[in-house]
């Protein structure tokens, strides 16, 4: 436990997660802008892309949007990890706790808790535009149980992209190399997998896909939402990869020398 | 008797390493390596650069796994070590920091970590003259600040085995000096064992009690600092007004005695038993010195060609 609070400690003592966090709330603000100026228009196909503003789907739209900031946590995740190699404090950390999986399971249980913190961020940014957005549209602000489950859902998706980017950084250990490729993979591959309908039986298996299911709306955007697993086996899919990533790092990598 | 003695010599060895080998690749960086250091002595770690040195205290400290042999501190591999910041402090390169984390900070995690309280973390800092700074983050602390910082690092659990890789670089004149009064501190007053390596034979000439000195790997030699010098056969140098009535005297009293022009150079008998037989005698010496080679000379000589 107390190298739980030693990793926190480390990332509270530099200025990355406030930096993290403040590009996360730019970049759903944008998001979540957007949304709200489109809501209700029309699209190709005669039928409005996104609910109206104000109505019940609307607002389940809104509240699922968190898992799209997931980039940023897994981007903190994997500077988590490889910021000790970049600058060798990797070596004081295994002269504290030689036992080198330790030092890796208590950056997963950092992550975990860093992760669910952005998620109430997100989620407090969210409630406010929804409440805002939905009264001025003259509706009432819906709570209901598709909704707490939604909420739940970008509290566990913020948490386990945050275990996917230690692990991912474990295993990669160079930081550039797994920022950029931990984005492209997020940005690119996993959005065009899940975009086109001949891919999605793949897609659903991705972070990406898994994420999805954990806080599904159930509104079609475009793509479709029938193809995505259980919330619950995409919430294990999510944890999977992270635990599955740092269990091989502890076993190749991260013993490695230190030289 | 004898069997407790054994027992307090074995307890009082905090670093032994034997039969350590490692290569990298093809490049055997350290070759069956065997020695220790016991607790209240200075030990040097010497040779040139690239001789092993750092691949050694690497291994003894767990971040590096031998190709066989065995690295231990107080009798255990580095993992075994229950609380490893109270039994070991290690000072390695000086860039192991984060720039943006503040010296303090950088404390107080490993403080945190080894479940130290927080104010050794202001302690060592100030032991170290570093408190002035304390709050100010690394990047844009000087190479022999970091250095300092390295050894508050060092300093946190209060230990009693010091491994210190080459932890003169980056200080400054009055730095070095302060660093040797320091670890003869820690040895002599505190107890501790220390390893320190350089490559600068003068850095530690003057602070160690012990040497070992390595090259391309290989173990070339070990000892007492003055069995270093005096290369094992001493001589003493004596001048005399009667070199001839000494010469003989000497000789009679079981010393080898070389003649050159009024210089008299003795093996066999220590400075005391020269003075003594002079004063048997009644012949005035003007002068009686122990005769010592050169330690750089002899620290060349043994790493010759090796490096």
């Amino acid at each position: 436990m107390r190298l739980v609070r030693a990793e926190i400690q480390k990332l509270m003592t530099t200025r990355l997660w406030w930096v993290m966090l403040l590009v996360l709330f730019l970049y759903m603000a944008l998001q979540i802008g957007v949304t709200i100026g489109f809501a209700g228009q029309v699209g190709a196909q005669g039928q409005p892309v996104i609910p109206a503003r104000g109505t019940v789907p609307f607002q389940e739209v809104v509240w699922s949007m968190g898992a799209g900031g997931a980039l940023f946590p897994m981007i903190l995740g994997i500077v988590m990890m490889t910021a000790e190699y970049r600058y060798q404090t990797i070596t004081g950390t295994f002269l504290a706790t030689p036992r080198r999986e330790r030092v890796v399971a208590a950056k997963l249980g950092a992550g975990v808790l860093v992760g669910l913190a952005f998620g109430l961020a997100v989620l407090v940014l969210e409630g406010a535009a929804v409440v805002v957005a939905t009264l001025a549209a003259g509706e009432d602000v819906a709570v209901n149980a598709k909704i707490a489950r939604i909420a739940v859902g970008v509290l566990a998706v913020l948490a386990l992209y945050t275990l996917f980017g230690i692990g991912l950084g474990a295993l990669v250990r160079n930081q550039l190399g797994a920022i950029v490729g931990g984005v492209i993979w997020v940005l690119l591959v996993e959005s065009l997998v899940n975009a086109i309908p001949a891919l999605q039986p793949v897609g659903k298996w991705t972070p990406a896909g898994a994420a999805a299911a954990v806080t599904n709306s159930e509104v079609d955007l475009g793509v479709g939402t029938e193809f995505l697993l259980p919330a619950w086996a995409g919430a294990g899919v999510l944890l999977g990869y992270g635990v599955l990533f740092a269990l091989v790092a502890s076993v190749t990598t991260v013993r490695r020398d230190i030289t | 008797m004898i069997h407790v003695i054994v027992v307090i010599i074995a307890a009082m060895t905090a670093i032994e390493i034997r039969n350590l080998t490692k290569s990298f690749g093809p490049v055997r960086a350290v070759d069956d390596v065997s020695f220790t250091v016991a607790a209240g002595t200075i030990t040097g770690y010497l040779g040139p650069n690239g001789a092993g040195k750092t691949t050694t205290l690497r291994t003894l400290l767990g971040l590096v796994t031998p190709d066989s042999g065995r690295a231990l501190v107080n009798g255990q591999p580095y993992a075994g070590l229950a609380h490893p910041l109270s039994e070991v402090g290690a000072v390695l390169e000086a860039t192991n920091f984060h720039p943006g984390r503040s010296a303090r900070d950088h404390l107080r995690v490993l403080c945190t970590a080894a479940g130290l309280a927080h104010r050794r973390a202001d302690e060592a800092l100030d032991t170290v003259g570093l408190t002035d700074v304390a709050a100010k983050r690394v990047h844009g602390f000087s190479l022999g600040m970091r250095q300092r910082l390295a050894l508050a690092g060092a300093l946190i659990g209060k230990p009693k085995v010091y491994i210190l890789d080459e932890p003169a670089n980056g200080l400054d004149p009055a730095g070095i000096q302060w660093l040797r009064g320091f670890m003869r501190h820690l040895a002599h007053e505190q107890g501790a064992a220390v390893l320190v390596s350089s490559h600068v034979l003068a850095e530690v000439e003057q602070t160690v009690d012990q040497v070992v000195i390595i090259a391309r790997g290989r173990l070339v030699r070990q000892g007492s600092l003055d069995e270093l010098v005096t290369n094992g056969d001493a001589a003493i140098r004596v001048r005399t007004g009667k070199p001839a009535e000494l010469a003989a005297a000497l000789e009679r009293a079981g010393g080898r005695v070389e003649r050159a022009d009024g210089l008299l150079r003795v093996r066999g008998l220590d400075a005391e038993a020269v003075g003594q037989v002079a004063l048997s005698e009644r012949i005035v010496l003007t002068e009686v010195a122990q005769e010592r080679s050169d330690l750089q000379q002899v620290f060349l000589e043994l790493t010759e060609g090796e490096s």
